[in-house]
């Protein structure tokens, strides 16, 4: 058992690589699971907490920390699906968000430019090649910046991961043996001791959400909040 | 069928890395010999060839080229060794040097300034510090040399295929992982791709002796092979006795396995 954390660029083919490769372990695979489950527990819409976790934060943020209750909500809600021990994550920051857990398989998928592109308009039609290239740059600056200010780290330093793979010359099915044959090294097996570690982490984790609702105005949070 | 190229940072685990997967695999694994070898073909001396790729370029280099001579010697002595299909290859510029050749796997592998300089403290007794500070050194330079001869950034990941981090991950385990990718249908034996990297062979060695003949030795030229037939292409001197394209055809002609020769050149005027 491992907890597999997929990295990726907007259209990088994250989606495909971390459902071949749950289909090939036998584990959940979740992605914006995660952001339903942590806009459920402040009472916002996962829209929101989308662009909480994309968007770089301004100056409001930096001075009220409204930022880092999203964060701190998404964390918790990744969080408790780490504590099975078996899981695969495509969405977003996964590689920060568990980076002080132990033995996480932390993968960046890159591709060129033009394949994402390509991605784009076989998804939406009636989008131009220009259209397409503008959103995907602007999202990954978006992300860049949002883990820089959040992390003080460059998104695309190959140190925050244990492997990166490049789409543009290995396949989907490739790039999934590959993190599967490294899923199964015995420094990602989830222990009987990192799952303590692992249910320790979830339960601070709760703990600080309850303190981040306790702080925002009028303690909100949804009927069924932490 | 595959060639594995490794690039990395001094001191990062290459070598060990190059020979677990080179053992497992029953592959044949070379590094430091094509150095060699290219030092001799080109007579000079492999520390002076090493430096050619260790340091950035200085101004004068760019203006005669010199680099080039030595990146051809390289590319055409690890060229030997790539038609055979199954290679290990752990030295410098793998990651250019077998640019667009199928059946390649470009591998960078990245591990930590502490266990870097660690090993150098262990092996060479040097202090922290100046462990530290020839690392830094040896990587400033490749990086510098890498800028100015392909314009690119060495730890740019979209010049691999793969960067694989040894921070948490055993070289055993990178290795079966590697392994495991070789597997796959990328990489499997096609007489395509044996052709290929047959014809890549003939067009090094071509632009090889076009480097080490005096009369062709500055000129920048390229070729590119296919069953034999070469074409040479690049700018030439146009000189009144017309000798110039004729003498790269000759040294072409020359070359074992050539066919036929092919040029393309655009002819400039060296006396403007």
């Amino acid at each position: 058992m491992a907890i597999i954390a997929i990295s990726r660029g907007t259209m990088s083919g994250g989606l495909a690589v971390a459902e071949c490769l749950a289909d090939r372990l036998g584990y959940p695979c979740v992605g914006r699971e995660v952001l339903q489950a942590a806009a459920t527990t402040l009472g916002a819409s996962e829209e929101t907490v989308r662009r909480k976790l994309q968007t770089p934060p301004g100056p409001w943020d930096l001075m009220t920390r409204e930022r880092h209750a999203y964060v701190v909500a998404v964390q918790a809600a990744l969080a408790a699906r780490c504590v099975q021990g078996r899981l695969v994550y495509h969405g977003l920051a996964g590689q920060l968000l568990l980076r002080d857990v132990p033995g996480v398989l932390r993968v960046r998928l890159i591709a060129p430019l033009a394949m994402r592109v390509q991605a784009v308009l076989s998804r939406h039609a009636r989008t131009s090649p220009s259209a397409a290239e503008r959103f995907i740059r602007s999202v990954d600056r978006q992300r860049r910046r949002w883990v820089r200010r959040l992390y003080d780290v460059d998104i695309n330093d190959t140190s925050l991961y244990e492997l990166t793979i490049n789409l543009e010359s290995l396949t989907l099915d490739t790039a999934c043996v590959m993190i599967g044959e490294l899923a199964r090294q015995p420094h990602y097996e989830v222990t009987a001791e990192t799952r303590t570690r692992l249910e320790a982490f979830a339960a601070e984790c709760d703990r600080r959400v309850a303190e981040v609702i306790g702080q925002r105005p009028g303690g909100r949070a949804a009927e069924n909040g932490a | 069928m595959a060639i594995v190229s490794v690039c990395r940072g001094t001191r990062s685990g290459g070598q060990a890395f190059a020979e677990c997967l080179a053992d497992q695999l029953g592959y044949p694994v070379v590094g430091r010999e094509i150095l060699q070898a290219a030092a001799s073909d080109l007579g000079v001396s492999e520390a002076g060839l090493t430096q050619q790729f260790e340091r950035a370029p200085r101004r004068w280099d760019r203006q005669t080229a010199t680099r080039r001579v030595y990146v051809v010697g390289l590319q055409a002595a690890l060229a030997e060794h790539v038609a055979a299909g199954n290679l290990v290859y752990h030295g410098l510029a793998g990651q250019f040097l077998l640019r667009g050749l199928p059946a390649v796997l470009r591998t960078r592998l990245v591990a930590p300034l502490a266990a870097r300089v660690r090993v150098l403290v262990e092996h060479e007794g040097m202090t922290p510090d100046a462990a530290e500070r020839h690392i830094r050194e040896v990587d400033a330079g490749r990086a510098r040399w890498v800028k100015m001869m392909y314009g690119e950034h060495i730890e740019d990941p979209a010049l691999y295929d793969v960067v694989i981090n040894l921070a948490t991950m055993s070289i055993d385990a990178a290795c079966a992982l590697t392994a495991a990718t070789l597997e796959q249908p990328e990489f499997a034996v096609t007489d395509e791709r044996r052709a290929t990297l047959e014809n890549f062979r003939l067009a090094c060695r071509v632009k090889r002796a076009l480097v080490i003949d005096p009369d062709t030795r500055g000129l920048p030229l390229e070729a590119v092979a296919h069953a034999g037939v070469v074409e040479v292409s690049g700018s030439a001197p146009l000189l009144s006795t017309g000798e110039t394209g004729d003498r790269i055809a000759e040294i072409s002609r020359a070359v074992s396995g050539v066919k036929q020769v092919r040029l393309r050149l655009e002819w400039f005027d060296p006396y403007p």
